[in-house]
């Protein structure tokens, strides 16, 4: 596929191939673990082989003497040595019990995987043999597992210092006061009582994440004078650094964090602030040499990416026409020990019951969530934050509430979306703009339900059963700072340096860390588009603090959102003083808008043989800064910030068309078709492929990932022998359609995309499922759907 | 992760040198290595920590197969010959169905069919189809001694097989006998996986088309590969009819003793042994009929 | 400690290495060919390592280097000849069939063996071939496609 012609309008939307590929594509690329210092040094985390006990004794003297050793570092050095994690920087705005923890376990272990040293040693292989010497003593207590058990009055405590295993609870709706809130709460009690329909359904979602194929890894080297550098696989490089700097009291200036350049997928597992980065960073200061850490695979399962993990008991009211009223929903998380910086494990659930709502008018809401310590790994935010369970819940629960009142689920759907943007949810989201129905509308316009429904029937008369799911998502579109600062007291915003050099060039510098969703590719078709270059005119730099600006990293769809407007805002200040200095050489005045950039050139548009090169116009500005415009100095260099006045959203909606065999509840996903709202796209071909990797993500969360604990609150699933994903002969194709609005408040009528894709696909598939097997009645609560489940549900109905 | 530390490798050229290196070791400190598609998994999570690894890749004489009397397949017969082996006849067709779907390309590339009856980890497909075929395993000792061991008795639970530590296994050889097809299939969660169950069968017919003899196996059970002896009475005389072939799943699911996991529930897994069954009967049926 | 004469990318590496170590450890660390990547712990099921062992994709952390002397290894690093792409590298690109690219040599290096021995496959017989490699970012749809576009171009001769 060959690019268009330097075109400015056409860099814009157009399937360019990406920048990216040709290093990967011939192993060129450089993740953390192909990162090589002298004299460096390996790590290999020893950890706890309980879910919950008394350290009596860490005994390391057998290891130190191994071969190959160089230190040992235990939790009580890292509690004395270093500061706990429980730092401002890493702390949300939201009241909530936070842990003090360290970087190693320090007294107790808390869960199955709980780091209680860390060995390093010269070469990877010793590092393992001594990790087998380190010895200790472990005196076991009663695990906390259950989250509702958790919340006895006589249950063991997670944390002994705290009173209970409450973390954090909260009302959504109903206002500020309690007596606001009893009032909200009469009045959708009121409701339920009159409504036609009432449904209500205890909804469960195991724990499962996102897993990125690269895991973890940290690579930390220390100099006098420059003090700490730390490669990291973070989507968060400029938080990371703060925190280094203060867990382990040095000067902020003094510490400087790189995100590779090349990282194997993120999906926010590397979003938060881990322990593990303090003891690697810590040891390497110590010994004054780079120190490295790969996460093993096994460590990963154990520890990170367990998300989701809700039970969300919801009830609904509706009229018999169909007009949804209300909804009451009781949530439950289990948040595990709730040690992770940044999000401390109940950001998700929180957010995720603020979008419970989804795209529906309801009329009026009662929702609340309590968030519960146990003795399991901290929920870790995996895309779809925190509402792939609220949204399985209100999708399968709008289709129970159809099926009752006999109304197709779709045509439910339609009559409640929102009709007109903005808009403010019952739980206070902010809906900026879109068209919802346009997006149903177009969906519906590709699927042909009456034909399916003939398809279906004659199809069931021979004994073959095929099923039609909806389901619909309001995700974010980046995070603005009134959510951000709360939330994980970060601001939002975009930042983007651009720097023109004097060959014509164009860096830009962003202090987010992509892993893998081509913003080289999409961010050079910005400023392609903007200065009338070429993409491969353009260099961008992310992930490293010591050259980019500010930014709270590759989060929340950010890209499309925050990223692109800061990058374009920063092009635009740029274009504004060279149209000037050039209106000025010309001898001419004119505005930036009367300027055309084109084909490389700025052109005057009322009188185009008055042009310049874009390269020359460049050189003359950075490197002969005379005779400038009275008060114009040398240099084509700017850094933009970008912030919406609201929050922003995209939206999508999904249809899917599944096939069950009765006799084993065996199914399969003929047909997955999407619509789109993702505003005004810059490369298509990179949203579809995001797209398609979310909703893969999603069947495979929903049918064969689950994080599974055994009594003793052993992790049995830290493999992928155990923790399944789907492989490329088990999931369909799937085709991604647009009905897309711009949006009015980015300059490029963007919209970011893709963070909370997964979270329509579960209600969907589920929904099929149920209409595959209407003539049994049966209904789809809980996740993972397996076979097997389907079959028991099939068996109990008489169905087999 | 990294296996623990290896004293030494070898390679020997012949089976004469193999077994010879063995007697240099007490049990367990030296391991043959055949395809490693097990036993590298072992020794990285070191499950097994051999002080000697004798890897059996240059033995010419452990690979290959040939069709003489019956069918002879080398114990260093990797997944993807098998796979793609068309001298293999419908009688042990059920090999090819086996092989076409052990774990992935890679795996299917590296993995044999010695090195996985040898290792007989209780969710695989080898183990079963072998005994569902009524191999007979060819060992050979130190002293140069060679036995047949029936596949009934070589294979004695889960990791456990009738070979010694100083035997190597040759050769497996299989009866090709006329009119008789054999069929295998699995289930597992995702493409492809370890089998959560699977069945193999084989059946003879006679003149009219009945079975005159039959063969049954399940993987995945806990108790590893089994024979079901009541699944092969209950199917004589069938004409291969579903409900015939109900009928001797139905026996199975009896006589055997499913277990509840992460993956199936008992009543799940018997089930799938129905179900399963009933697919490879039509396949072994239709093979021994000369139809497939 | 074996010396062990692999050639990787038809180069000849002679190397003494510790019997335990695995072959993808000798390709990353001491042949510093680090396209080839590590994803799993020691099940062996990710598919990320995959290269090819006399021209066969196999998984080269279910190996030992030892097990390798006396053969010739093929890494992502020795697919394009000097800057000119395979057919299937190219089509990857043009198809937008990688994301993070973690997973991508070990893709490539199965799919080139495999399209030697499929050259017209249809989508079930790729998808089939792509079992022992997960990929996380794409969803597998654009790595279908990539995967069918070079079976097509390379029947064309291309």
């Amino acid at each position: 596929m060959s690019a268009n012609p330097d075109n400015q309008k056409s860099w814009m939307g157009t399937r360019l191939p990406r920048k990216e590929d040709l290093r990967l594509i011939t192993g060129q690329g450089k993740y953390v673990a192909d990162i090589v210092l002298p004299g460096m040094l390996h790590a290999v985390f020893v950890r706890s082989d309980y879910a919950h006990a008394r350290l009596v004794s860490v005994d390391v003297s057998a290891a130190l003497e191994a071969p190959g050793v160089v230190a040992v570092i235990t939790g009580e050095e890292m509690k004395t040595q270093c500061r706990s994690l429980r730092q401002p920087v890493l702390l949300p705005n939201l009241p909530a019990k936070y842990p003090t923890y360290y970087g190693l376990a320090v007294d107790k272990v808390k869960f199955h995987g709980d780091p209680v040293a860390m060995v390093i040693a010269r070469d990877k292989y010793q590092a393992v043999d001594a990790a087998e010497l380190v010895v200790v003593d472990y005196e076991e207590l009663p695990v906390v597992l259950d989250p509702e058990a958790a919340l006895a009055p006589d249950s063991p405590r997670v944390h002994e210092e705290e009173a209970d295993n409450l973390m954090f609870e909260m009302t959504f709706t109903g206002g500020a006061t309690d007596e606001d809130r009893a009032k909200n709460a009469a009045e959708v009690e009121r409701i339920f009582q009159s409504a036609d329909v009432v449904v209500k359904e205890r909804f469960r979602v195991h724990r499962t994440g996102t897993t990125p194929m690269e895991t973890r890894g940290v690579l930390a080297d220390w100099s006098a004078s420059d003090g700490l550098t730390v490669y990291n696989t973070t989507q968060r490089p400029h938080i990371d650094r703060l925190a280094f700097a203060d867990i382990l009291d040095i000067p902020a200036e003094k510490v400087r964090v790189i995100a590779p350049r090349d990282m194997g997928g993120g999906f926010g597992l590397k979003a938060p602030f881990y322990r593990e980065s303090v003891v690697v960073a810590y040891a390497c200061r110590k010994l004054g040499r780079p120190v490295r850490w790969i996460e093993s695979r096994y460590e990963s399962l154990m520890n990170i990416g367990q998300e989701r993990g809700q039970i969300n008991t919801l009830e609904v009211a509706a009229s018999k026409e169909g007009k949804l009223l209300a909804l009451r929903n009781r949530g439950i998380a289990d948040v595990g020990t709730g040690q992770i910086g940044v999000y401390w494990g109940f950001v998700m659930p929180f957010l995720g019951a603020v979008e419970m709502p989804n795209a529906y008018t309801w009329e009026a809401g009662d929702t609340d969530l309590r968030v519960i310590f146990t003795n399991k790994a901290c929920l870790t935010p995996s895309r779809a934050f925190g509402h792939f369970p609220t949204r399985f819940a209100v999708e399968r629960a709008v289709d129970i509430v159809a099926r009752k009142i006999g109304m197709e689920p779709s045509d439910l759907r339609r009559r409640n979306l929102v009709p007109r943007l903005p808009y403010t949810s019952v739980t206070g989201e902010y809906y900026d703009s879109g068209d919802f129905l346009k997006v149903w509308d177009n969906l519906m316009s590709q699927v042909d339900l009456p034909g399916f429904r003939r398809e279906q029937a004659e199809a069931r008369a021979q004994g073959k059963y095929l099923g039609i799911g909806f389901g619909c998502g309001v995700e974010l579109s980046g995070v603005a700072s009134e959510l951000m600062v709360p939330m994980e007291n970060q601001p939002g915003y975009g930042a983007a340096t651009v720097r023109i050099d004097p060959r014509g060039k164009v860096f830009i510098m962003g202090g987010d860390a992509p892993g893998g969703q081509g913003h080289e590719t999409t961010i050079s078709q910005i400023v392609a588009a903007t200065f009338g270059i070429s993409p491969e005119d353009t260099i961008i730099t992310t992930g490293d603090t010591g050259t980019t600006p500010f930014g709270s990293g590759t989060i929340g769809a950010r890209m499309g959102s925050y990223f692109a407007s800061a990058v374009r805002k920063a092009c635009d200040e740029l274009r504004e003083k060279m149209t000037h200095v050039l209106a000025h050489d010309l001898g001419i005045r004119a505005t930036m808008e009367e300027f055309a950039f084109t084909d490389g050139e700025i052109v005057y548009q009322r009188d185009p043989s008055k042009r310049k090169g874009f390269r020359e116009i460049a050189e003359r500005i950075v490197m002969f800064p005379i005779n400038l415009p009275e008060g114009e100095v040398g240099g084509l260099e700017t850094t933009a910030f970008f912030e919406a006045a609201k929050p922003m959203i995209c939206f999508n909606a999904d249809a899917c068309v599944v096939e069950v065999e009765l006799a084993t509840g065996q199914f399969k996903v003929l047909r997955w078709l999407t619509s789109e709202d993702v505003g005004n796209v810059i490369n298509p071909m990179i949203v579809d492929g995001q797209m398609h990797g979310a909703i893969v993500q999603g069947l495979s969360n929903a049918i064969f990932e689950e994080f599974i604990y055994n009594d003793q609150g052993q992790q049995m699933t830290a493999d992928f022998e155990h923790y399944k994903l789907a492989t490329a002969a088990d999931m369909p194709d799937i085709k991604v359609t647009y009905a897309s609005t711009p949006c009015p408040h980015t300059p490029l009528g963007t919209r970011g995309i893709g963070e909370g894709r997964p979270s329509a696909v579960p209600g969907a598939l589920c929904n099929a499922l149920v209409d595959a097997l209407v003539p049994f009645g049966i209904e789809i609560t809980e996740l993972p759907i397996r076979p097997s489940v389907l079959w028991q549900k099939l068996k109990a109905a008489g169905a087999v | 992760m990294y296996p623990a530390n290896i004293e030494d490798y070898q390679r020997p050229a012949s089976l004469q040198e193999a077994v010879a290196i063995l007697r240099g070791y007490e049990p367990g400190d030296a391991i043959f290595m055949a395809g490693g598609q097990s036993v590298m998994q072992a020794m990285k999570s070191r499950m097994v920590r051999p002080r000697c690894v004798v890897d059996l890749q240059a033995i010419a004489e452990l690979k290959g197969i040939t069709v003489d009397e019956g069918l002879r397949i080398g114990a260093m017969t990797r997944y993807v010959e098998i796979a793609g082996a068309g001298e293999i006849s419908s009688a042990n067709a059920a090999l090819r169905d086996a092989a076409r779907h052990v774990g992935d390309r890679q795996v299917r590339n590296r993995g044999t069919i010695g090195g996985s009856c040898c290792w007989n980890y209780v969710a695989s497909c080898m183990p079963a189809v072998t005994l569902g075929l009524g191999a007979a395993f060819h060992l050979l000792d130190a002293q140069g001694k060679t036995r047949v061991v029936n596949a009934g008795d070589f294979f004695l639970g889960p990791l456990e097989t009738a070979r010694t530590d100083h035997e190597v296994l040759t050769h497996l050889v299989f009866d090709a006998a006329p009119r008789t097809g054999s069929a295998y299939r699995k289930w597992g969660l995702v493409t492809d996986a370890l089998p959560v169950v699977g069945v193999c069968m084989k059946v003879s017919l006679d003149a009219a088309g009945r079975c005159s003899a039959a063969r049954m196996s399940l993987s995945g059970l806990p108790a590893g590969a089994q024979r079901v002896q009541a699944g092969e009475k209950a199917l004589l005389g069938s004409d291969g009819s579903r409900e015939s072939v109900a009928r001797a799943m139905e026996a199975v699911v009896d006589a055997v003793e499913c277990h509840t996991d992460k993956w199936a529930d008992a009543n799940y897994r018997q089930q799938l042994i129905r179900t399963l069954g009933q697919e490879v009967a039509a396949t072994a049926f239709a093979r021994a009929r000369g139809e497939a | 400690m074996k010396t062990i004469r692999v050639t990787i990318n038809r180069e000849r590496y002679e190397e003494t290495v510790p019997e335990r170590m695995l072959l993808v450890d000798f390709i990353r660390e001491k042949c510093g060919l680090t396209g080839t990547h590590v994803a799993c712990t020691y099940e062996g099921v990710c598919g990320a390592c995959t290269v090819q062992l006399d021209g066969e994709a196999i998984k080269s952390c279910m190996m030992l280097a030892v097990q390798a002397d006396g053969h010739a290894v093929t890494t992502v690093e020795g697919l394009a000849s000097g800057t000119e792409l395979t057919p299937l590298q190219q089509a990857f690109k043009a198809h937008h069939g990688l994301q993070c690219g973690f997973c991508t040599p070990g893709i490539l290096m199965n799919m080139s063996e495999f399209l030697e021995k499929n050259p017209d496959p249809t989508d079930e017989e790729i998808r089939h071939g792509l079992v022992g490699n997960l990929c996380r970012c794409t969803g597998y749809v654009h790595i279908v496609d990539a995967v069918r576009a070079a079976a097509a171009q390379m029947r064309r001769g291309g």
